[in-house]
């Protein structure tokens, strides 16, 4: 898994982005607020002059937001909303929208068919499968269940013993967007112990025998038989009956030899983590051992990607260009090397050893030797002192996380007295206030080691599987609370289909928010990516390439060309207001690598959750305020 | 008559032709008695695009008093429920204003003493009787001991207690309509709305409604319906205003507008035949005309209400009694019970009539 950079921030950071304001959630949620109340101020008042007269319609517009702060606020009732929630949850499951429950086990059933667990990383792909599954019929079930609940109230006029009743605007639009985000909560409850279960068991597999064990020294080294197309080997160490075996495709098993000299496996263990990561910060040395920001790219990296993380100042133009994190290079058999720098690396932390891991990618440049992988050091030093032990030599295995660890005792050999003492890292390796560092080099000339500042951590503690499923199924959570919130607010002015339409174009521009921030640089930065809708649709037709000049002259051109642009700022500005649910979405992508949700990110995503509910809040009581439900 | 003001005695002197212009001076009269204000209330639809479409209410001037039961009136079309749903705040007029308990008809707090029973019972289908009054019930913020307690007492007073746990997607329409008329009531309203109450109801359920609402104006409370039934609006109306293309053509007293002055109406019981010539003579002698003297009819809701009474109090095959025709139908309604579900058989057909003052008083004084 590759993080961004704005994954690495705490929440305070995220909230307010010391040094960079501009690019704080702060100033885009307040902005966006503020924008909200002035167009709906705007919008209030033209559709109030145009129905009673300019001037009375100043007064109705006044009205509303005095009705809202003086009445309607303070007369909200709990109990009400209450009611109302309990009325839409009814009227929710009475529709048998429970059936979508049933519809995740069928799938879940059929996808035992599908995924198969014979594959290199069979925890990724089963956690990736029930999440996705999991995400995207929840989001279209909260789709289905917001947007048509208040206009077919209307149309069926229910909704008159309603609003004759002394309940307000604001306890309609809460009532509906509490007992909806209930149904959708009973319902992600049973779907995630499903998947649950479906992961676990899915995964679970027996090792039937052992194929092949000799016996040296009293020390038991053998081969498992082979199941799902794989085996592992296992040690048994001199005088003990149990031993472990490798780890192949994230999981191993234990062994014990009985009395009789059989053997038997255990379950799979260790497929299924949810690991802590302790990030460090990344420097890069360049082939002369000159420090650089960054290493040296193998392809096209740094074209596309990662503005998200720079709000609004990206949209005003004063941050520019992109800020993904993708991998960087060192080039091997030179000074060339990644410094990875650790703070609090305490005792308390690291009781009985340093757990690391490693995820790497290796980049050839000639085919070399096959059969061996390409060979990287580690080198743990001391940053004050220089003290570094010696070169760790490994293979890279590319596309997994490599778990290996320190121990916290080293031998050294004194030079003065000529003999070897046993010396403790923190000691030496570890400077007083708790910093080390670990150089990544790569040994084979002209060969290329790939890191990002993920790529290696230390591992102080390990989370269990099942709290971080249940965090990113609270992310998905959240994302339906928005999409429900979206889905209200739309059904307080247009009709059922209509208001679903709107909330999936919502959904789907903050999908593909990405892509329109990429074309907005390329556009701003005459970047030949094929260009805004029209230019690419003309490509299409023409089936020119993505990188060649628009081959279109003159007028046409220049019409092409603004005309994009003004399509592109308007599609940027709005994906800009609309909430990040790819980044919402990715959080299952650390439970499907097997690390800990980061509390920061999860808590990140709740306040702008709670943000945007806010502001749909608004917007519905407003609409439904000023609306003439008879009509 | 000319003047909707509170001096209403007075102004059923004369029985203007309907289509005169109904609406004068402005009475300054705004003491607490007045419940309904509506000043020159109009109200167009529009089309999305904001071309007129109907003129669905023209300069409507009424006031309901307190505790009176005021009919709206008025064929298809005629502006009442367009009335209602602006006083309910449900529309929004076009221009003049609506004033309910002296605040404005768009402002959710008058809500709290307001009843209202919508044209159609438009309920929640899948709760059942009780939920759904309590569900109405914790609208209003009632306490759970207030509302089980009102809960029970309107379903008796509905006689829906049988039915209580029964979804409202298997009632007949009768028993919605009571449901409706039970959840209008849920608060104890001071004002209570009722639109088209009688549709949908057999006649013992619509002399049940008419007692009902004759029993709440009873209690004070104020009473605004709107009907096409006229025998309805006939039996259980103070004042009526009658629309007619949401213009009003009408307004007053039921007893005054439906007097008619040069006609007087005497009856009497055990006159012998001599005596009915002797009259006929005094009436010739003053020079009146007679226009009839006959023995009066009874009106068909009171036949099919005797019949079911008895029936009820005689359960069984009923004799047809000989000035009845000869086929047996009168045994029908004996075999239910009399919150019978059934829809509405058809409405007596005494209302039609009503208007010129033949019937006037035949039922009520």
């Amino acid at each position: 898994m590759n993080l961004q950079p704005d994954d690495f921030w705490t929440f305070s950071e995220w909230l307010f982005r010391p040094g960079a304001f501009l690019e704080s959630a702060f100033l885009q949620g307040v902005v966006l607020i503020v924008l909200a109340i002035v167009l709906g101020l705007l919008v209030g008042y033209v559709i109030s002059a145009a129905r009673y007269g300019p001037g009375e319609g100043f007064y109705a517009v006044a009205r509303a937001i005095r009705d809202l702060l003086r009445t309607d606020l303070p007369g909200t009732s709990p109990s009400r909303i209450v009611a109302l929630a309990r009325l839409a949850f009814k009227e929710a499951i009475r529709r048998r929208v429970l059936f979508v429950v049933g519809l995740f086990v069928v799938i879940l059933l059929l996808a035992g068919w599908f995924l198969n667990p014979e594959s290199d990383d069979p925890a990724r792909l089963y956690i990736s499968f029930v999440l996705t599954a999991t995400n995207y019929l929840v989001l279209a079930l909260a789709l289905f269940i917001s947007a048509f609940s208040l206009p077919q109230d209307i149309e069926n006029r229910t909704i008159y013993t309603i609003v004759t009743k002394p309940v307000r605007a604001t306890e309609i639009v809460l009532g509906r967007m509490l007992g909806f985000v209930a149904v959708g909560t009973v319902m992600l409850i049973p779907m995630g112990l499903a998947s649950y279960i479906f992961v676990d068991r899915g995964l679970d597999h027996t090792h039937y025998g052992v194929v092949e064990a000799n016996e040296i020294d009293g020390r038991i080294v053998g081969k498992t038989d082979r199941v799902r197309k794989h085996q592992h080997t296992f040690t048994i160490e001199a005088g003990e009956t149990q031993g472990l075996t490798n780890f192949v495709r994230g999981h191993r098993h234990v062994v014990t030899r009985l009395d009789d000299g059989s053997f038997t496996i255990g379950p799979p263990t260790g497929q299924l983590r949810a690991r802590i990561p302790s990030y460090g910060e990344i420097q890069f040395y360049d082939r002369n051992g000159d420090p650089k920001d960054s290493g040296i790219d193998v392809g096209a990296e740094r074209l596309a990607g990662g503005y998200g993380s720079a709000g609004i100042s990206r949209l005003i133009g004063v941050a520019k260009g992109n800020r993904k994190l993708e991998h960087s290079y060192v080039e091997g058999g030179t000074l060339g090397m990644a410094e990875f720098t650790f703070d609090n690396v305490t005792r308390q932390r690291f009781p009985d050893k340093i757990p690391f891991d490693l995820s790497i990618r290796a980049y050839r440049s000639f085919k070399g030797d096959i059969e061996s992988g390409i060979r990287g050091s580690l080198t743990f030093k001391n940053p004050d002192t220089g003290f570094s032990l010696t070169p760790k030599q490994f293979t890279v295995e590319e596309y997994q996380i490599d778990e290996r660890e320190l121990p916290l005792t080293f031998e050294w050999l004194n030079k003065e007295t000529g003999e070897v003492e046993t010396r403790n890292v923190f000691d030496y390796v570890v400077t007083e206030d708790g910093r080390m560092q670990i150089l990544l080099k790569c040994l084979d000339s002209s060969q290329y080691l790939g890191v990002t500042k993920s790529g290696l951590y230390l591992r102080p503690a390990e989370s269990s599987f099942a709290w971080n499923l249940t965090k990113a199924y609270g992310s998905i959570w959240l994302q339906m609370t928005m999409i429900i919130a979206f889905g209200v607010m739309f059904s307080t002015f247009l009709s059922g289909p209509v208001a679903m339409v709107a909330t999936a174009v919502c959904v789907l521009l903050g999908f593909s928010a990405e892509s329109i921030y990429d074309t907005r640089h390329f556009i701003d930065s005459n970047i030949e990516r094929g260009g805004g809708p029209i230019e690419s649709l003309v490509r299409l037709v023409k089936q020119d390439a993505m990188t060649t000049q628009l081959d279109v002259e003159g007028v046409a051109n220049t019409l092409i060309k603004s005309a994009d642009a003004v399509i592109v700022y308007t599609m940027d500005a709005v994906a800009t207001a609309l909430p990040n649910l790819p980044r919402m979405v990715s959080t299952a992508e650390y439970a499907a690598s097997g690390i800990d949700i980061f509390n920061a990110v999860l808590a990140r995503h709740s306040v702008a959750t709670l943000g945007y509910c806010l502001l749909a809040f608004l917007i519905s009581y407003f609409f439904l305020k000023a609306r003439e439900i008879a009509a | 008559m000319d003047t909707d003001s509170t001096a209403v005695a007075d102004s059923a002197d004369e029985n203007t032709p309907a289509g005169a212009a109904p609406v004068a001076a402005r009475s300054t009269a705004t003491g607490s008695d007045v419940v309904i204000e509506t000043r020159n209330l109009s109200k167009i639809y529009k089309d999305f695009w904001g071309r007129k479409k109907v003129h669905a209410l023209k300069s409507l001037d009424i006031e309901v008093r307190k505790g009176e039961i005021f009919g709206l009136l008025g064929p298809n079309g005629s502006g009442k429920s367009t009335t209602i749903k602006l006083i309910l705040g449900l529309l929004f007029p076009t221009s003049g204003r609506v004033l309910v308990f002296d605040k404005d008809a768009t402002e959710t707090k008058k809500n709290e003493q307001i009843g209202y029973l919508p044209e159609e019972s438009y309920l929640y289908q899948f709760l059942n009787a009780e939920e759904t009054l309590d569900f109405y019930g914790r609208l209003f913020d009632m306490s759970g001991r207030q509302r089980k307690q009102r809960v029970e007492e309107l379903l008796t007073l509905v006689g829906l207690q049988g039915a209580r746990h029964r979804q409202l997607r298997e009632y007949s329409k009768g028993m919605r309509r009571r449901v409706g008329l039970a959840q209008a009531l849920i608060n104890d309203p001071d004002l209570i709305l009722l639109d088209e109450p009688t549709t949908g109801l057999d006649p013992i359920g619509i002399r049940e409604m008419k007692d009902l609402i004759l029993a709440l104006r009873d209690q004070g409370k104020t009473i605004l319906l709107c009907s096409h039934q006229l025998g309805d609006v006939q039996d259980v109306c103070d004042r009526v205003a009658i629309l007619h293309q949401g213009e009003l053509k009408e307004l007053g007293r039921v007893t005054d507008l439906l007097k008619v002055q040069d006609v007087t109406e005497v009856h009497a019981s055990g006159l012998s035949e001599e005596a009915k010539n002797e009259i006929r003579e005094v009436i010739a002698r003053h020079g009146a005309d007679l226009k009839s003297m006959d023995n009066p009819t009874a009106t068909m809701e009171d036949l099919f209400l005797n019949i079911v009474r008895e029936s009820e109090a005689r359960p069984g095959a009923r004799r047809v009694s000989a000035t009845a025709s000869d086929e047996p139908a009168a045994d029908e309604p004996a075999a239910d019970e009399p919150a019978a579900d059934e829809p509405a058989a058809d409405e007596p057909a005494a209302d039609a009539s009503a208007a010129d003052g033949s019937q006037a008083g035949s039922d009520k004084s």
